[in-house]
């Protein structure tokens, strides 16, 4: 599980979060929701430690996030961090060298997925392809807990459902997911639970099938009433 | 296999609504396997808890059943095979008098006028399937 417990985070002035506290599951999908500059994007990099946070605590099963944790927990960013003149192969490479949990099988099965081609290089291909290489990489380490942020932001209406297909697969079955979005239409029949926020805070945490049953509201709904209020 | 679902029943109601469609349509037999619930997430494109809750609401229901080591399968029960048809039809029927009693139609020429339309469109589905 990981725990975010009240971290606030200020960029100079501009107070970011303001007390923010969730929890995702392993074994689930959590979906963090806001509108651009709400702070998601500054949560996924306080849990990777990426950026310090001025005060709260964030726990990974339990434990503060160290150098270890990185065989745990991944984080995919919203662009791609490789050197472009890479090419795939190459950049699976890199990430080998890199990672003890780099799995090579489940990296050509991704390729394969995607109908990518392990020769072509990064910075030849399509925004589309490239997010999905991007996703390659971080979805073929072994781990635990996945970070993604905005996967389906600007990306075609066919990539977002081949995106989209990886979540009812295998190779995210059983893991921890937290992913941030503003375009939920996509993923709603997919997502176990919902964080949303606004202005460094959460205005609700609530799971989306028990929201279905016991108020017969989407999660359109819920969010129409939450930001409307 | 395409199935439409609505954003706000939970999306578990759905896939075992659809199960009991195909149950009462014939589409599934008694005995017949059900896919693994990786496999219908990923045909239905839902989460696989999702699937995991239908299929634990199924058992509870006894439409499915699930032996040692071995993919579930469709119940040979026919009590309970009677039973889905005739809850499907009765909830068909009850949303039909509901919305039809709103207009104040005579039974008999509603009756007479579902007969007409019942067949008109089993004609026109017969006539489809031929071609």
């Amino acid at each position: 599980m990981i725990e975010v417990k009240d971290i606030k985070k200020k960029f100079g002035r501009k107070q970011v979060l303001n007390g923010v506290s969730f929890t995702a599951n392993k074994g689930e999908i959590t979906c963090l929701i806001g509108i651009n500059g709400v702070g998601k994007t500054t949560i996924l990099n306080a849990i990777m430690a990426l950026t310090p946070v001025n005060s709260g605590e964030i726990l990974l099963d339990g434990q503060k996030v160290t150098k270890q944790s990185f065989e745990k927990i991944t984080f995919i960013p919203d662009a791609i961090t490789m050197i472009p003149q890479m090419t795939i192969a190459e950049a699976m490479e890199f990430m080998d060298d890199y990672y003890d949990s780099w799995n090579q099988n489940r990296a050509t099965e991704l390729l394969g997925f995607f109908k990518l081609k392990q020769e072509d290089k990064i910075s030849s291909l399509s925004k589309g392809n490239t997010a999905k290489v991007n996703l390659l990489l971080g979805l073929a380490l072994d781990v635990d807990y996945i970070l993604m942020d905005e996967p389906f932001s600007g990306i075609d209406i066919f990539s977002r459902e081949q995106i989209a297909d990886v979540f009812t697969s295998h190779l995210i079955e059983g893991r921890g997911v937290i992913i941030t979005t503003h375009e939920i239409s996509d993923i709603e029949h997919l997502i176990d639970k919902v964080v949303l926020l606004d202005e460094g805070i959460v205005l609700k945490e609530f799971n989306s099938e028990e929201v279905r049953e016991s108020e017969g509201k989407s999660v359109v709904d819920v969010m129409r009433e939450v930001y409307k209020a | 296999m395409i199935v439409k679902f609505n954003n706000r029943d939970p999306v578990y109601v759905q896939v075992v609504r659809h199960f009991k469609e195909q149950i009462a349509r014939g589409m599934l037999e008694p005995g017949q396997e059900v896919s693994s619930r990786r496999e219908l997430a990923s045909q239905l494109k839902i989460n696989p808890n999702t699937v995991q809750r239908a299929y634990k609401e199924m058992e509870e229901q006894g439409l499915i059943y699930t032996e040692k080591n071995s993919p579930s399968k469709i119940t040979r029960d026919e009590d309970v095979l009677h039973r889905v048809r005739e809850e499907l039809i009765l909830e068909a029927v009850d949303t039909f008098v509901t919305s039809v009693r709103s207009i104040n139609v005579p039974v008999d020429e509603l009756l007479e006028l579902v007969k007409e339309k019942y067949d008109h469109q089993s004609d026109e589905e017969g006539g489809s399937a031929h071609d």
